[in-house]
């Protein structure tokens, strides 16, 4: 699979269609995998694909990545939960199809965080998103690499951040509130979970507009809930939930849990999952007459 | 005297509601029941808003943050908006806030949606008056209060 | 003063002597499947197989929030009100050597031009109780930055790990005084208590610290394009930073409403967009290049110079906690060549 992977690469590179390949490398002492940028088609080597391979690389598609920009057409090796990112980017003008080209990898789960992994992936190592996983087989892709996968997901959702879910739901208003409050207090406003999003693209985000603050910057456990609510919003029909914030985040806050239950929210009040069709607008951009209103007076 | 005390030892808690409301039709009800000399309860303090689409999910959190008890969210009936789609966009986006501050263990009877069109002025007051018994029988909304007591994580 | 010893089950006494005498125990605990620098109250909590903890113990000296002043608007006009600072007594146990350093450097940043009392006040009356490590990760690299599990620099008491406990060194007079004044917690050290090997991390192939630093004074390499394709991956996250034991930026933030509120320091990074941000809307840090160099070059370039210490200890945790796993040993290699 990888060969396969360096030959379209190389192939990419020397026709001069794209000319950068964001893809996984190893890193120094070969333990770890970071993404890597190829420029020449002798360096298609350093590319690499297995179960660390955890990153959305999507990111570097955004704005945010102006000199990534600046090399000229990128080839993006992808695999199907990092193509709904790159989804929900093209739905909202962030980048063109036709200007991207999509390395889709098949993929049989990848691990929560690398640190975790010892030489075999098990299933309680695996993120909850691959438990689930409706794209092993890429949807949207230019080249698709690897063997096919004949994986179905289980129909009712399962894995931790589900079971979580359904127990802050059977919890008081109280036990929800103590749960988020001591997770969020935690928070230490380091935005690893904004930069590693994305779908979290805005040049200025809402916490940097300071007249007036918003959002408190200090670890103060109002600005934290503010902060981390909010950010959540900001994501509503639009996170794929592939996990990158709460992978990123420094303290370990559950991020997956807010994230997924609003996934759930939207998929039960618009019908609407994010990242399966480019053609579609997001959920929060449209609107329909019929919208359930049984909660307004 | 903290004002959890100051209910127990004089019973009065009068609780702080904020409106925000569209200017075209909440707020012109909302001036129609002030023309009209109807009397409502004192509790509510009322922002303006050209329409609901503009009332972002961050205005809801700052009420709160600032020691408001409960939030009213009102705008133009479906179909009515000034700007045609404004309430409907506003409708999506609460669907999904008010599940988020659910998870996160916010009682729902804090934050009321309604439409009041500009001719519901009696609709208007007993909205108000049914929000603010609402607060009143919830009580001073302790959970943000305690957490702005609170100071920040200092070494 | 001559090694003392204190036992695992000891502990207890010396956090309840600590505790009487009005002073707080931080040692590294698990808290959410991470090791963490925490109060404790019993020796139970303490973890006893990490490398390093999460956060580094700079908060204690240099908490990331702090209010200096707070201000009130009424009918009579405005009052301001500095808040005193409140520095409590405070122990740290099981501080790494390479973190111990770190203390060291924050103080000549704080002390430059200007003492700045919120840091000094607090750091005074922090005891750092060292352990040498032994046992070391992928990333550390303190043997790099010509620190090692044995240093003892920036440390008041040194202790190493024997079977059943530790063999206490007392090293600078803040040390001395503190096993004075908790001497019923330590013994001496019985005949056959044997210090467990200290286990230095491999040194990264490569990186020459004075070539590097030469390197990085001369003009031209601040525009080598190197930089950019380096650090091409660095997502401007500030996780490196914010838990990096040598970085001190902050930013003073008057928060609350116009009636009231709070003048706070918070900490801030080099690694955000806003950070360099001018008024008039021009960045002199524009891309996220440019502003990983900043960070590099202060650690190597910068606090060397400047201050003569170091700016980086090795302690790897901006490798462990880099979301991109961007490794700033690959670039200290890079750029000493």
């Amino acid at each position: 699979m990888e060969n396969e992977l360096r030959e379209k690469a190389k192939e990419l590179l020397e026709s001069g269609e794209v000319a950068v390949v964001i893809g996984y490398g190893f890193n120094r002492k070969k333990t770890r995998i970071t993404p890597v940028f190829i420029t020449k088609p002798e360096e298609t080597d350093k590319l690499v694909f297995n179960e660390l391979c955890v990153n959305n690389l999507s990111i570097y598609l955004t704005r945010k990545y102006r000199d990534i920009q600046k090399i000229g057409r990128p080839a993006i090796v992808a695999k199907g939960c990092d193509i709904k990112n790159i989804v929900v980017l093209i739905t909202e003008g962030q980048t063109k199809r036709e200007d991207i080209h999509i390395l889709g990898v098949t993929c049989s789960g990848v691990v929560y965080k690398q640190e975790l992994f010892k030489g075999e992936l098990k299933p309680e190592i695996m993120p909850s998103k691959c438990h689930n996983c409706d794209v092993r087989n890429p949807h949207v892709a230019d080249t698709v690499i690897g063997e096919k996968s004949d994986f179905t997901p289980p129909e009712e959702p399962t894995g931790m951040v589900f079971d979580k879910i359904k127990e802050i739901d059977a919890m008081s208003d109280s036990a929800r509130w103590d749960f988020w409050n001591e997770h969020f207090n935690r928070c230490i406003k380091c935005y690893a979970c904004r930069q590693l999003c994305s779908l979290c693209y805005c040049e200025r985000c809402i916490t940097e507009k300071n007249m007036p603050q918003w959002i408190e910057t200090s670890a103060h456990p109002r600005g934290n809930l503010a902060w981390n609510l909010i950010r959540a919003m900001h994501l509503a029909g639009r996170c794929t939930f592939c996990g990158e914030c709460e992978r990123g985040c420094p303290v370990n806050i559950p991020l997956n849990l807010v994230n997924q239950k609003l996934v759930l929210t939207v998929k039960n009040a618009f019908g609407f999952e994010s990242g399966i069709d480019e053609n579609v607008h997001p959920p929060m951009i449209v609107f329909s007459e019929d919208d359930n209103e049984n909660f307004i007076k | 005297m903290p004002e959890e005390a100051k209910i127990e030892t004089e019973g009065v808690f009068e609780p702080k509601i904020m409106a925000f409301v569209c200017n075209w039709c909440t707020y012109a009800g909302a001036d129609l029941a002030g023309t009209s000399r109807m009397e409502y309860r004192p509790n509510v303090r009322i922002i303006k808003l050209p329409c609901t689409g503009r009332i972002d999910p961050l205005f809801i959190m700052k009420a709160f943050e600032n020691g408001a008890d409960g939030v009213l969210v009102s705008g133009c009936h479906p179909g009515d908006c000034h700007y045609t789609t404004g309430n409907y966009h506003a409708r999506r986006r609460w669907t999904a806030f008010k599940d988020l501050l659910a998870f996160t263990g916010i009682d729902l009877k804090r934050v009321q949606f309604s439409w009041v069109s500009a001719s519901e002025a009696i609709k208007w007051v007993e909205l108000i008056n049914n929000v603010t018994d609402d607060m009143e029988a919830l009580g001073p909304f302790m959970k943000f209060k305690e957490m702005n007591k609170k100071g920040p994580n200092q070494g | 003063m001559t090694d003392k010893y204190i036992s695992k089950d000891g502990l207890n006494g010396l956090i309840a002597s600590v505790k009487a005498s009005g002073g707080r125990f931080v040692a590294p605990v698990l808290d959410t499947r991470q090791v963490v620098y925490k109060e404790v109250s019993s020796a139970e909590e303490i973890v006893d197989d990490y490398i390093l903890p999460r956060n580094s113990y700079k908060e204690i000296a240099f908490p990331q929030t702090e209010i200096l002043a707070k201000y009130e608007l009424t009918r009579d006009g405005v009052t301001i009100d500095p808040v005193e600072i409140v520095a409590r007594d405070t122990v740290v146990f099981g501080a790494r050597p390479c973190e111990a350093a770190s203390l060291a450097s924050l103080n000549s940043v704080f002390t430059w031009d200007f003492i700045d009392e919120t840091f000094t006040k607090r750091q005074e009356k922090v005891v750092v109780l060292s352990l040498g490590c032994v046992d070391a990760d992928d990333e550390c690299f303190c043997t790099t930055v010509n620190l090692s599990p044995a240093s003892t620099e920036g440390s008041d008491v040194a202790l190493y790990e024997t079977e059943n406990g530790y063999i206490v060194t007392p090293l600078t007079d803040k040390g001395t005084a503190f096993v004075s004044a908790h001497s019923d917690s330590f013994t001496d050290v019985a005949k056959g208590e044997e210090k467990k090997e200290l286990v230095n991390p491999e040194k990264v192939e490569g990186v020459d610290l004075t070539k590097l630093g030469e390197r990085l004074a001369k003009s031209p390499n601040y525009d080598n394009p190197e930089w950019a394709e380096l650090t091409r991956k660095c997502c401007g996250c500030g996780a490196c930073t914010y838990s990096c034991p040598t970085c001190h930026c902050f930013d003073i933030i008057d928060e609350g409403t116009a009636f009231e509120g709070e003048r706070r320091k918070n900490w801030d990074a080099c690694q955000f967009n806003h950070f360099t941000l001018h008024a008039s809307g021009h960045n002199p840090r524009d891309t996220q290049y440019k502003r990983y160099r900043n960070r590099f070059m202060c650690k190597f370039h910068i606090y060397p110079t400047k201050f003569n210490s170091t700016g980086c200890v090795g302690c790897g945790r901006c490798i462990r906690v880099c979301p991109v796993r961007l490794d700033i040993t690959d670039l200290m290699t890079a750029m000493s060549s």
